[in-house]
């Protein structure tokens, strides 16, 4: 991204914010990765870790009214919206202190009052939600905005297309991502889809769309921001493309032999982290010691958050037969 | 004309009553809105919605691509955000499409992070009415082993109306089955005043001492004309009216059924792994000991619903079954 | 055009044979040289096949029937049958039969039955059933029932002949059968009443400070009410204890049973080991047994071995009551409902939340002089304990 655009159009704020977002999406999914291989998690665990910047981004460039319904790998845009990392873990670990309180694992998180739309693993299932929840806010004449995405995989399905056409047709004010980080577990893009741009879906919907260089935060937040602008102000949706790299396997069990171990390095010098810090330190908002107290305080708050979590307790057994229905009270206002 | 002549009762269809409940609870709330394929100008296939776009307006009344599983996801998302939907399907036959986003998406969001999704889809269902396979299934059984999800299929308008407006109001996703072949066929003087019928609550249409007659949708109005022939045969037939599927009503079941140790299970779902099989299954766990006869389950064969009329008319439960069943039962 | 189907000879020195199964449902479609029905003989068992296509209209011979060769077993017809005269193939496929009662083996009795049969004290063998193949029916069994309990016919007069004779006597009344939750609970009422010399003493205790405790926290009375009672019995364990024949078993732990009303009955769901349980576990404890027993998920063993037992008659309002001790314990109490009451309070009249406790006991183990003191114990306890150390 260019540094004077950057210095212009971001506040020194609001980029040292999501730098430390960075860093404590990094501190909380290095934790839950080491718990996994230390046997106290169960289940899968599926990480951002080499694309955080999408999640922080995007999430960054939205207003607290607003709504998300992220991908599997937006740790950041959980953490952003209030979900601390104590929670998040809790979460992973399957106690009664997590947002599900043990319902669900891993990023199956959600809750209405902070804004985010629980995960389902049906891929691109929540995007006609989003979808939905946009189109209530046009309905009541609100300010509000959706937004939600999948990943390259996920484009594949019936629901990202039918979500696709039904915002365009309406001028839903939501804005669709896709994380293209060129893998759908083991499956490479090129047995996904016949083009090399996922954008390119856009068009078929009469839909505006761009790419976004997925691992630069700032060009994250700007495209995002220029997309819920103008979702905001009633010109409809737009699809966003954030290019990125799978650093890690689809889940933690995964080696990922599959992928081409260049491409790995051709990308790890693209890291988020770093270039986010090269950014920071060019246009002298951050330096070393800097970037080292903010990873210090990002491990600290991880810790505190693992043994608040490890101290939780699990839920009872029976607890199971609660919650299949609602009740009027739970309804959003 | 003002004069006191009292108002002559008119009787409302089965569609009618549907169009009234839908009709009152949106001018009673304004969060309710409708979704669906054909439902705006020209009022939906089977004309439910006939005016409501001009009384409403289009992002009232909303017309939708064919794109089942895409509208009723919107729909998921707008009654997260406090809304409540009422979504059209245009044959119960294609929700199927939506299947995903109903039983995932729906059904789930408030067992597992606690989000309410006060939703409703009607589905126009059932035989009768030379659809063929695609325009004339009851789809029920599929949704029936989903929990999350709550069930009505009402009988009568009297009960289409009320049950409609119960599962506006409810705070879970309803499917709301309308039986397609009773839309013009059953008539009924409704209440002046308001009404609702609640959610989870059956009815004996009519009572009687030897057999449990257990059943839903049209084939209600099969089993009371079976329960007519056999009182005259001394056979004293129960028609238990289920309305709501889930949930199920056992009170009212096991009281019929203690009451007269036999049960016939109607139903226009296949017969395998149908409602009907967990109503005997119910029914053996909980009743057995009052058991006096084996529970019999009338169902059509475990075949699509073909179309031509000999085929179709083999293929519905007829009120002579219910008679065979029932002289066969009583003779046990 | 109906075509008969006979019992085949099977082997030339064969005269009859066993219709084991017919393999084609009555008014079910059946091809040429599709097997119809199963025979068995003394030398073989073989299915046979039909020798047409058509319906199988009408069926002559049973299953299970031994018939000489040659007999007319079924009719195939070419049309299928008259839906309500004949049987639908939609039911016919359900096979509804009933076995046949064979020389060796029992008769088969439905679940009703045989459940009607045990609560009234029928043997099933003397009744002459009216259902399918001989069986008796539910209605069969009810039938003999009121028979048996019918008045037996008066002896004939020897006096003059009455004019017209009276009409039979006929009652009006909805016989509802007793179910055997009913049948046990009366037994055991009657035995209890019998067994022991029941007499029941009545004291009133101040929830005063119960309430107080319990403003803020979700706890019912009945906890506090264990409490006082497995700390009393601690001073006076006679109460918990059991008439033997051998002697008398004073009881080395306090089990509580809680008396749980039920639409049609009452179950005594037991906590174990009462007296070394808090205030929060008993809570917890109780309306965990309670929420089961309505529901009926109780174990067996967890209405097992009470040493005690409260009832908390007060849900409707009762004051107080006599209630019957559950044999082989020796005492019961019963808790009334917790009104505000004026009372006298050092000399001045003030309004209290006020309990009626009414213990019943067994005199032939406790006197009155006991009893007394145990409650004079309970009311110190729900009166004047510190319930914070309790929870």
């Amino acid at each position: 991204m260019d540094q004077a655009v950057v210095a212009q159009d971001i506040k020194r704020s609001d980029l040292l914010k999501m730098y430390s977002y960075l860093r404590l999406t990094r501190s909380v999914e290095d934790r839950i990765t080491a718990l996994y291989r230390q046997g106290r998690i169960v289940g899968g665990v599926y990480t951002s870790h080499g694309m955080e910047a999408i999640a922080v981004g995007y999430a960054s460039a939205l207003n607290p009214d607003d709504v998300i319904a992220p991908f599997h790998r937006d740790m950041g845009a959980f953490l952003i919206r209030g979900f601390s990392p104590g929670e998040v873990i809790a979460q992973y670990l399957g106690k009664q202190t997590g947002p599900t309180r043990g319902k669900d694992g891993n990023v199956h998180m959600g809750d209405l009052k902070r804004g985010v739309i629980g995960f389902v693993s049906h891929l691109a299932d929540n995007m006609p939600v989003a979808a939905g929840a946009a189109l209530a806010f046009k309905i009541r004449g609100e300010a509000r905005v959706a937004f939600a995405g999948t990943g390259d995989g996920g484009t594949s399905r019936g629901d990202f297309h039918e979500a696709m056409n039904f915002a365009a047709v309406r001028k839903l004010p939501v804005v669709f991502f896709c994380t293209n980080n060129q893998y759908a577990y083991s499956t490479p893009v090129r047995y996904q889809m016949a083009i090399t741009d996922v954008v390119e879906r856009a068009k078929a919907y009469g839909m505006p769309g761009e790419i976004v260089d997925g691992n630069d935060v700032a060009a994250v937040y700007l495209a995002s921001r220029r997309a819920i602008s103008k979702a905001r102000a009633g010109e409809g949706p737009t699809f966003l493309e954030f290019k990125t790299m799978r650093m890690h396997g689809h889940s933690e069990h995964d080696a990922a032999t599959y992928v081409p171990r260049e491409l790995l390095e051709e990308w790890k010098i693209k890291d988020p982290i770093l270039r986010a810090e090269r950014l920071l330190m060019h246009l002298g908002y951050g330096d070393e010691s800097y970037f080292h107290e903010v990873g210090e305080r990002a491990k600290k708050e991880v810790e505190a958050g693992t043994e608040f979590a490890e101290q939780s307790p699990l839920p009872e057994g029976r607890e199971t037969l609660v919650g299949v229905f609602a009740t009027e009270d739970e309804v959003q206002p | 004309m003002t004069t006191a002549t009292a108002v002559q009762e008119t009787e409302t269809t089965y569609v009618d009553a549907i169009s009234q409940a839908l009709d009152e609870e949106m001018s009673r709330d304004e969060r309710v809105f409708l979704m669906g394929e054909d439902i705006g100008a020209y009022g939906g296939a089977f004309k439910v919605t006939q005016g409501f776009l001009k009384k409403y307006g289009e992002w009232r009344v909303l017309d939708t691509p064919i794109s089942e599983s895409g509208f009723v996801g919107a729909a998921i998302g707008a009654a997260m955000m406090g809304l409540r939907p009422v979504v059209e399907m245009q044959f119960a036959d294609f929700i199927s499409c939506a299947f995903d986003q109903i039983t995932e998406v729906a059904a789930k969001n408030h067992y597992r992070w606690g989000a309410a999704v006060p939703l409703v889809i009607r589905a126009p269902f059932g035989g009768g009415v030379h659809g063929g396979p695609f325009h004339s299934e009851c789809p029920e059984g599929w949704f029936f082993h989903s929990p999350g999800l709550k069930i009505v299929a009402p009988s009568t308008p009297y009960d289409a109306k009320g049950l409609l407006k119960a599962a506006i109001r409810d705070p879970n996703p309803v499917l709301y089955f309308e039986h397609k072949f009773l839309y013009r066929r059953i008539k009924a003087v409704l209440p002046q005043e308001e009404y609702i019928v609640p959610i989870g609550k059956a009815e004996v249409k009519r009572p009687g001492k030897d057999i449990s007659l257990i059943t839903y949708g049209a084939m209600v109005h099969l089993a009371l004309e079976a329960a007519e022939v056999l009182h005259q045969e001394g056979i004293d037939l129960e028609v238990v009216d289920l309305r709501t599927l889930i949930p199920l009503d056992k009170d009212t079941i096991y009281a019929s059924v203690r009451k007269t140790s036999k049960a016939i299970v109607l139903h226009e779902d296949n017969k395998t792994g149908g409602i009907g099989a967990e109503i005997s299954a119910l029914l053996t766990e909980d009743c057995f000991d009052c058991l006096d006869g084996p529970i019999l389950r009338i169902a059509p064969p475990d075949t699509p619903v073909p179309f031509s009329t000999p085929l179709e008319e083999f293929f519905l439960p007829k009120v002579s079954d219910i008679i065979a069943g029932a002289r066969k039962l009583a003779a046990y | 055009m109906a075509t008969d189907i006979v019992m085949p000879q099977l082997g030339e020195s064969i005269a009859e044979g066993t219709l084991v199964k017919w393999l084609i449902q009555p008014g079910g479609a059946v091809e040429k040289d599709q097997p119809l029905l199963e025979v068995e003989t003394e030398k073989v068992a073989l299915d046979v096949p039909s020798p047409a296509a058509g319906f199988l209209a009408e069926v002559m011979v049973q299953e299970g029937a031994t018939v000489p060769v040659g007999t007319l077993l079924a009719r195939l017809d070419t049309k299928p049958a008259q839906p309500t005269d004949g049987i639908v193939s939609r039911v016919g496929g359900v096979g509804i039969r009933a076995k046949q009662a064979s020389p060796q083996g029992e008769p088969h009795y439905s679940p009703a039955v045989r459940q009607l049969a045990r609560e009234h004290g029928v043997d099933l063998a003397v009744i002459t059933g009216t259902g399918e193949g001989g069986r008796v029916t539910k209605k069969d069994l009810l039938d003999h029932v009121s028979a048996r309990q019918a008045p037996p016919p008066e002896p004939p007069r020897t006096g003059e002949a009455p004019t017209t004779s009276p009409e039979p006597h006929e009652t009006q009344d909805e016989i509802v059968p007793f179910t055997s939750m009913r049948k046990t609970i009366a037994d055991r009422m009657i035995v209890s009443r019998r067994t022991s010399a029941h007499v029941t003493t009545f004291f009133e205790a101040d929830f005063g400070g119960i309430d107080t405790f319990r403003s803020g926290r979700t706890l019912t009375y009945l906890p506090f009410v264990i409490s006082a009672v497995t700390r009393a019995m601690q001073d006076l364990p006679l109460l918990n204890s059991s008439w033997q024949d051998r002697g008398l078993a004073i009881k080395k732990y306090i089990h509580i049973g809680i008396a749980v009303a039920l639409e049609e009955g009452l179950l005594v769901p037991v906590i174990r080991h009462a007296g070394q349980k808090g205030l929060t576990q008993l809570a917890h404890e109780v309306a965990d047994l309670a929420e089961r027993a309505r529901s009926k998920r109780l174990t067996p063993n967890e209405v097992l071995d009470g040493t005690f037992t409260i009832t908390n008659h007060g849900g409707f309002g009762s004051l107080f009551s006599t209630p019957i001790i559950h044999q082989p314990q020796a005492a019961i109490l019963g808790v009334g409902s917790v009104q505000k009451r004026a009372v006298v309070i050092a000399d001045a009249i003030a309004i209290r939340p006020m309990c009626y406790l009414s213990l019943s006991f067994d005199h032939r183990i406790i006197d009155g002089a006991t009893a007394d003191r145990f409650m004079a114990k309970v009311k110190q306890h729900l009166q004047q304990s510190d319930w914070e150390k309790l929870l």
